[in-house]
């Protein structure tokens, strides 16, 4: 019923390159928050957690977008 | 059940667990007879009770009697046969009694709890006291003013333990907020909240219709002075407690509202005690809705104690993260409506912080077992603690003082003669 499916080391590092970017956008969302509500910068480290959890958020976002193309893409593409 | 298990359910075990067994001697000087060194110097030794009144209330005390080491119940008294049967089911080898002083004539009875009507604890007091007997009486101390002083002052003169059933100073939780109230941590008292809502008549089923009177006493002035003094004693005595003060005058309003069947107390009471620094103590209580429960709230300047729950609300909760603010006001952005009043207002709604707990497991007692495990080693003492008759007559006598208010309608202060 399902066929073998292959991940290319090229598909590879281009989710990784993906999430970096997630992972870099929710890094800056936190150095943003911590100019707008005055913190200490001890919480770019300290709330590291709170970065990974909205990096993984973006990302899945993101895939969610991938996802609506791939399907119009095959209903109305070609 | 095993050893380790009873240590740790007796009073001494939990102020240990909580910490409070040392820091709280000088706060609460009627702990310092509960030591665990106390405890184990009076090994071996037992407190022979007679419990004088043997209904819903007594079978409470008689249950937790049957789990304190140093107790043995050696006689029962109730005049109504069904109870004392009941009764008898806990202790089946107790003397039983329908005349109360027959129960006082037997020598093998060191303490009596009385857990009879309200209208009985006075002379059911002086006559064990006369006896010999050490005592320990339910709440409310007596039917008026008068009776608890003269109560206050034969205790004086025999030199016998006189309890009156105010649990919540021998609770765990209790005695922990309390500690850090007394000291200031929170800041000054500003008022003191107190609330108790419940949703029933109050009435207990009747076999037969003479028996009205005699099982549902509590709706009956001749026998009871109805909210105040079965659930206000118990909450009022927290401000006295906190603040470290009497209050100075009371006013208040009681009113047949909604139970409106042949009863003679109030089934809405609303109390305002006004402390000597202005300090404003609350006690309402409505028996038609249960919303809101029972609470019993320290209003302190930076933070609220909630006796009930054992929870600390700091004014300025702790501080959260950059990033959690921003999620939190995104989230208001997106879920709150716009105020339709313009941004001058916006609903002053109650805090949402979660607060902190105090002691665990807030509602695994509500004091009463300590305070019976208690009086029983004081029993085998002989000694009355410091200062605790006082916190027992200061209790029902404002309970009384505003029943007093209500039924003159005027503003109330303790009249001179009765401070002790």
């Amino acid at each position: 019923m399902f066929k073998d499916s292959i991940i290319t080391a090229k598909d590879k590092t281009r989710e990784v390159i993906i999430f970096l970017v997630c992972f870099v956008a929710a890094f800056l969302v936190n150095v943003g928050a911590i100019i707008a509500y005055r913190g200490p910068w001890t919480e770019i480290f300290t709330q590291i957690g709170f970065v990974v959890i909205i990096a993984a958020v973006i990302y899945l976002l993101h895939w969610l977008v991938r996802l609506a193309v791939m399907v119009i893409r095959h209903f109305f593409g070609k | 059940m095993d050893k380790k298990n009873i240590d740790r359910r007796s009073f001494f075990g939990k102020l240990g667990e909580i910490g409070l067994a040392s820091a709280a001697l000088s706060a609460f000087p009627w702990i310092e007879a509960c030591t665990p060194r106390q405890a184990d110097e009076q090994k071996n030794e037992y407190a022979r009770i007679g419990v004088i009144g043997t209904g819903s209330r007594g079978c409470i005390h008689l249950m937790f009697l049957q789990q304190i080491p140093c107790a043995r119940v050696v006689a029962l008294c109730d005049n109504y046969e069904p109870n004392l049967l009941n009764g008898a089911s806990y202790f089946p080898e107790a003397a039983r009694y329908s005349d109360y002083r027959e129960l006082l004539g037997n020598k093998e009875v060191d303490a009596v709890v009385i857990a009879t009507p309200l209208d009985c604890h006075y002379q059911m007091t002086m006559d064990a006291l006369d006896a010999g007997k050490h005592v320990f009486c339910e709440k409310a101390m007596a039917y008026d003013i008068a009776q608890c002083h003269r109560m206050y002052l034969k205790q004086k003169e025999t030199g016998k333990l006189l309890f009156v059933g105010q649990q919540r100073l021998f609770d765990p939780k209790y005695l922990k907020a309390m500690s850090s109230v007394i000291a200031g941590d929170y800041g000054p008292v500003v008022a003191v909240r107190n609330y108790w809502y419940r949703n029933n008549d109050w009435r207990r089923s009747v076999p037969s219709p003479d028996l009205e009177r005699h099982i549902n006493w509590r709706l009956y002035r001749e026998y009871s002075r109805g909210l105040m003094t079965e659930l206000a004693c118990h909450q009022l005595q927290n401000g006295m407690w906190a603040t470290g003060m009497l209050p100075e005058k009371v006013i208040g309003t009681g009113e047949t509202m909604y139970w409106k069947d042949g009863r003679e107390v109030y089934d809405s009471v609303h109390a305002i005690y006004t402390f000597p620094n202005g300090v404003h103590m609350t006690f309402d209580s409505v028996i038609s809705n249960a919303h809101y429960g029972m609470g019993e709230q320290i209003l302190c300047k930076d933070a609220t104690v909630d006796l009930i729950t054992s929870r600390l609300y700091y004014e300025k909760p702790q501080r959260r993260s950059s990033i959690e603010s921003l999620i939190s006001d995104i989230e208001k952005g997106i879920f709150t409506n716009s105020a339709f009043a313009g941004t001058s207002w916006a609903p002053e709604t109650a805090s949402r912080d979660t607060g902190i707990a105090i002691v665990a497991n807030a509602y695994e007692s509500d004091g009463t077992r300590e305070i019976m495990d208690a009086f029983c080693r004081m029993v085998i003492k002989g000694e009355m603690p410091d200062k605790l008759l006082d916190q027992f007559y200061y209790a029902t006598v404002f309970s009384l003082l505003g029943d007093e208010a209500m039924l003159q309608n005027k503003e109330m202060r303790l009249d001179p003669e009765w401070y002790v």
